[in-house]
């Protein structure tokens, strides 16, 4: 039975990593940029997982496995400093972020 | 019998190295009294970048062909070679100028990072598969967010990491994205492939291979820092510990321009009249940014921030000429740029931890004369960064001008031309500060008295370990030259 064509996914794709994008630019918490984040690499693995069907071979979903390890290793650094950053009682808004400047 | 693909661990053996380290150095973290904790992870660490600077010598001398391993995954060139020699130099003057810092947590952690950090960037400048790259990037950069952020007690570390954290990750992203879009359009992840499915299909102008490449090179932008994609930089620089900074100037921006060549030169030569115009303008946007947000900076760290910006747009230039010699240009400036940025940053460092603060340009007046060593050392590295004969800056500059101009792109020199001679502004401002300036403070009293901590040998010495390459690398040109010119030869310029 055929599915959806490959310019669906990669539509779908597109919009997932624009979403993502347009979110780590625009939302001010830490957590939903590291959201955003994940979106953005979500976009490109499925972009991956369906090209690698399209194509017939696996190298497409090995890559997106491994993305998503990578992802959750990021996702894990992110968070430790999010922690960090609330027992120092910073305020969890990435534009308060801003005693670096010159 | 499972049919498994040939693994070459000689050529894996610089990156192993680290890694086996970088374990070590991690159990030492629980394993070791703490009295000794420190000494232990930082001399196995130390002891592991010599051994992967000896590694990547013995593959460079051992590999004249270049050759693909473990299905095409990693290269075997001299190119990738002389990468992680410059590399793994840069981790071991690293090591030496990060034992003087006065955190008494994480110690152990601290050098095992660094460790992972560089054989994640060992990995990177062999990698020659869309998915060996964007690992290795991301195996090295979150190694550098948390070695930015692993003195969780001070908000700016904090701050520094998050930023780091973010914009990193943003430009990986669009890597992978980019990635994404080039094996949707090729069917491959292995980079020779790609160039030979671009060629033969006739894909150079397929919108998936062009946005591809813009995104990959975006993605890589962020990570060489390159205008307009370096607003990170100087706050990072600044908030991060300051051995880490220079280690991030010197070895982020030589991998992510190694790579930047190998990727630019294996896979899109049939692109080469798209990615040389945009490359052009991402170098004179460097040059100009650079040098015009340093002019303007108080904090030493800021301005050696922006000054690495401004040596990522003289880079770019060589990449961006396209031919033999911009490849060479690169490796070549790689060398001296890589000691100047460690040195100039141990320099900060060692009157960073006299003070307790950050150090503004005020902060250096008079301090060539109470530290003769780092003064002069410090002088050495500004000339150099400016470009003055004598030192290795000047050849590298040379260079990159030489192979804009074969390019025919004299209007790019011109731009280089300007962009030194308005670096000459904030380069001797620093240096007036330390000789011509008294030590004297803003509101008339003597800085804190900076003679009488001990002095710390292994920063001395590191220092010490910079002037000779800056300085070596003017004297010793022909041989770097060679060296440069065997690495160049293993890519299909």
């Amino acid at each position: 039975m055929p599915g959806p064509g490959i310019a669906a996914y990669l539509g779908i794709a597109t919009f997932l990593f624009v979403t993502g994008a347009v979110g780590v630019l625009l939302r001010r918490s830490p957590l939903i940029v590291l959201l955003s984040l994940e979106i953005m690499l979500n976009g490109a693995n499925l972009a991956l997982i369906a090209f690698a069907r399209h194509w017939g071979n696996g190298d497409g979903q090995i890559f997106a496995i491994s993305v998503m390890a990578v992802a959750a290793a990021e996702v894990v650094v992110g968070l430790g400093l999010i922690v960090a950053m609330a027992r120092k009682n910073l305020d969890l808004d990435v534009d308060d972020l801003s005693s670096l400047k010159g | 019998m499972i049919q498994t693909p040939h693994v070459d661990w000689f050529a894996l053996s610089p990156s192993l190295a680290l890694l086996g380290v970088a374990a070590i150095a991690l159990l030492a973290a629980v394993l070791v009294p703490a009295g000794r904790r420190k000494a232990f992870s930082a001399t196995v660490t130390f002891v592991g970048f010599v051994g992967a600077f000896v590694a990547a010598a013995l593959v460079y001398g051992l590999s004249p062909d270049a050759a693909t391993v473990i299905s095409g995954s990693l290269a075997r060139d001299r190119w990738g070679a002389l990468a992680q020699i410059i590399l793994a130099g840069a981790g071991a003057l690293a090591v030496l100028t990060s034992y003087g810092e006065k955190t008494k947590e994480h110690v152990a952690e601290y050098y095992a990072l660094l460790a992972a950090a560089g054989a994640g960037m060992l990995f990177l400048a062999q990698a020659s598969n869309l998915m060996t790259i964007f690992l290795a990037l991301e195996w090295f950069s979150l190694c550098l967010y948390v070695l930015c952020a692993i003195d969780i007690e001070r908000k700016s570390r904090l701050e520094a990491g998050m930023k780091y954290l973010i914009t990193g990750s943003f430009g990986s992203a669009f890597l992978l994205f980019g990635s994404a879009l080039i094996y949707g359009a090729t069917g491959t992840l292995r980079l020779d492939l790609i160039g030979r499915a671009i060629a033969e299909r006739g894909l150079s102008d397929d919108p998936l291979i062009v946005t591809g490449l813009a995104m990959m090179l975006v993605g890589l932008a962020f990570k060489a820092s390159l205008a307009p994609f370096h607003q990170w930089t100087p706050d990072v620089y600044q908030g991060s510990p300051t051995p880490i900074a220079g280690f991030m100037s010197a070895a982020t921006k030589a991998v992510a321009f190694v790579l930047m060549i190998r990727v630019l030169q294996t896979s899109f030569q049939e692109d080469a009249h798209l990615w040389t115009v945009l490359l052009a303008v991402l170098s004179v946007a460097s040059l100009v940014i650079g040098n015009l947000a340093a002019l303007v900076q108080k904090d030493v760290k800021r301005i050696l921030a922006y000054s690495s910006v401004s040596h990522a747009g003289f880079m770019l230039m060589a990449v961006a000429a396209n031919n033999a010699i911009g490849g060479r240009a690169v490796l070549y400036y790689l060398i001296p740029y890589a000691a100047m940025s460690i040195g100039a940053f141990a320099v900060v460092a060692a009157r960073e931890r006299e003070l307790g603060r950050d150090v503004s340009v005020e902060d250096l007046a008079g301090y060539g004369w109470e530290r003769p060593v780092l003064g002069v050392g410090m002088w050495i590295f500004m000339l150099g960064f400016a470009g003055f004969p004598l030192t290795g800056g000047f050849i590298g500059k040379f260079y990159a001008f030489t192979a804009a101009y074969r390019h025919g792109w004299i209007w790019l020199v011109i731009v280089g031309a300007v962009a030194t001679a308005v670096s000459l502004y904030y380069y001797l401002g620093i240096v007036r500060q330390l000789f011509l300036r008294s030590p004297v403070g803003a509101a008339g009293r003597p800085l804190e008295a900076g003679g009488s901590p001990p002095r710390d040998a292994l920063l001395q010495i590191a220092v010490l370990a910079c002037i000779a390459v800056t300085v070596g690398s003017f004297f010793g040109v022909q041989p770097l030259i060679d060296l440069a010119r065997n690495a160049a030869g293993s890519l299909p310029f």
